[in-house]
């Protein structure tokens, strides 16, 4: 693990274990690991980001640092604080902030909704109110404050749970899926924002699986997968590791599974993605020359295509990379 | 502070959200009216103070069912709305954030019991002659704290489990019957009387009754007769006994459970 100046989060050899079990008679129980023994370190204002697929232990990870589950094994710190032992500690020093449509109280006022927050986490009453005000302006959600949350569009409310992650102006900010649902715009609302706290000197670590987003706002980037991190490093530096490789994107209709696995077999092929959009579906595959494998790709696939393109990696062609079983 | 602030802000919350529901009014003036229909139904052979005596046990069904509801779908419902985990992430403990909830959720109840009273009285014309009347808001006043830690009691219970409706459906009656709101508890068979005496809303319509002039078959006479008839301070101090002992109780299972949802990591699951 690479060491990290002034590191104001700190998790060791984490592990999350969760235990279920099916039947009443006869109790099956299963036990999932969800979290793999990871290790890494946060700066003080830095913005470190936990890429991974659905699944990989991102959250479950947030849920150990901001002391809503207690680790299996492994230990963690927040600005020194443990995150089991010193739960109390912890909490008045972190902000959480949700993705998605829940977590809000819908019935009352977006006011209301801060106000019941900044109560919660002790904000100063002298302060409160105008405390209120600031990040209401800050998110731009002061003019429709005092209408109901049910009200509010979807980009409003995430403004809203960014608002109430920062009410008691919290030093380190956890950020689970900010922009998850949201349209473009307010996508890039929700990201200027996250730039304008780390502005502000806050320590944000967040997870999210937009590699546009990860690599436009983050410091450094633990790739998870499976529980594990299976690197970490700086946007440049994760891209570094696919340097010597192109990729073909083929745009296209009616691209089978069956033709992506064939294409998968071919030798010199490294990864095979595909995105589908309202009109067309786009393939992604990583290969190590563009110029020799155009034709043997182009070949495999019994569909419509409507361009080919060969383009340089990305931080996504990194990640699908490393999420394969690369690293 | 802290403690007290989580407490007020919660019962703030608790009561914006009640109000900005149209749907209290089915629970809150619909319920009561049909509960008092049904208790002068059941004894419409019958006048005078009788007719009183039911009443008082409508009143006291009514904050119960209430108390009971609230308790168990204030947990739910931060389950159904996701904000579960952003309430458990606060440096302020659970307890005091659930009490301050079950607070204005028994004072709704004894708003419930009181409308019980009003109904019969303006509705259906019932005499409401009671005799002590300061010593019958004392015992109102009483019955509602102790209803409210008994619904923290149960609030703890409601962390932990998803199946809170199946819950407060189950509890609802059994307290109906066992508490002597339907029936006197003298009643009930010998193994059910231990039973009866320690939940506080036996004691709490012992005292209502007794305060009103009205309670033949109170628990000093019939089930406990070695105490005698008429001993009426001592259902406000038992009342307020079993109000203490419940809310030690809750303390230790909000910790508990508290520590079991961070542990299972069942919590949030709807």
């Amino acid at each position: 693990m690479v060491a990290v100046a002034d590191p104001v989060i700190e998790a060791k050899g984490l592990v999350r274990v969760y235990r279920s079990s099916t039947g009443i008679v006869r109790k099956k129980r299963k036990e999932t690991l969800a979290v793999d023994h990871i290790s890494f370190s946060v700066g003080r204002g830095e913005l470190f980001g936990i890429l991974g697929p659905n699944g990989a232990g991102k959250t479950t990870t947030i849920k150990m640092l901001t002391t809503l589950l207690y680790p299996t094994a492994g230990t963690a710190t927040i600005l020194g604080y443990d995150v089991q032992r010193d739960a109390m500690e912890v909490r008045r020093r972190i902000g959480l902030i949700l993705g998605g449509e829940r977590g809000l109280y819908y019935r009352v006022t977006g006011r209301h909704n801060l106000r019941y927050f900044a109560d919660l986490y002790g904000v100063p009453m002298e302060k409160r109110d105008r405390r209120i005000q600031e990040v209401l302006e800050m998110v731009g959600l002061a003019e429709k404050a005092d209408m109901r949350v049910e009200n509010y569009s979807r980009g409003m409310k995430q403004k809203l749970h960014i608002a109430k992650g920062i009410i008691h102006d919290p030093e380190i900010i956890f950020m689970d899926e900010p922009t998850i649902g949201l349209d473009p715009q307010a996508s890039r609302e929700t990201r200027r924002m996250t730039q304008h706290l780390i502005e502000q000197g806050k320590t944000i670590l967040l997870t999210t699986h937009y590699m546009y987003e990860a690599d436009e706002l983050c410091g450094r980037i633990a790739v998870i997968n499976n529980g594990k991190i299976v690197a970490m490093d700086t946007p440049a530096g994760l891209k570094s590791l696919v340097k010597d490789t192109a990729v073909i994107e083929v745009e296209g209709f009616g691209i089978t599974d069956h033709e992506m696995n064939k294409i998968r077999g071919i030798e010199g092929v490294r990864t095979v993605s595909s995105t589908v959009t309202e009109s067309k579906q786009v393939m992604r595959v990583q290969v190590c020359d563009a110029g020799e494998m155009l034709t043997p790709v182009t070949r495999a696939l019994d569909c419509k295509i409507l361009d080919v393109r060969v383009k340089e990696p990305t931080l996504e062609d990194a990640y699908l990379w490393l999420v394969e079983g690369h690293a | 502070m802290p403690r007290l602030r989580a407490l007020t802000t919660s019962f703030r919350h608790q009561a914006m959200h009640f109000l900005s529901d149209p749907g209290w009014l089915i629970p809150n003036i619909i319920a009561p009216f049909v509960i008092t229909l049904v208790v002068l139904l059941m004894y419409r052979e019958v006048t005078g103070p009788v007719v009183l005596y039911a009443v008082l046990g409508g009143g006291m069904m009514g904050m119960w069912g209430n108390t009971l509801y609230a308790s168990g779908f204030s947990i739910q419902s931060e389950r159904w709305w996701g904000t579960i985990e952003a309430v458990l992430a606060v440096p302020s403990s659970l307890i005091w954030i659930i009490a301050g909830r079950t607070i204005w959720n028994a004072l709704i109840g004894v708003v419930n019991g009181l409308l019980i009273l009003l109904i019969a009285m303006v509705a259906f014309q019932v005499p409401l002659d009671i005799a002590d009347p300061v010593m019958f808001l004392v015992a109102f006043f009483l019955t509602l704290m102790s209803l409210a830690s008994l619904g923290l009691l149960f609030s703890s219970a409601f962390v932990l489990t998803r199946q809170a409706g199946v819950l407060t459906n189950g509890l609802e009656f059994p307290i109906y019957v066992g508490t002597g709101c339907l029936f006197p508890i003298v009643l009930l068979p010998g193994w059910a009387h231990p039973l009866s005496l320690v939940l506080a809303p036996t004691w709490g319509i012992d005292a209502i009754r007794e305060a009103a002039g009205y309670n033949p078959q109170g628990i000093w006479g019939t089930v406990m007769p070695a105490v005698g008839q008429g001993a009426f301070p001592f259902d406000l101090a038992i009342m307020a006994l079993l109000a203490l002992a419940y809310l030690a109780a809750a303390m230790v299972l909000f910790k508990v459970v508290d520590d079991k949802a961070r542990r299972t990591g069942e919590l949030a699951r709807v």
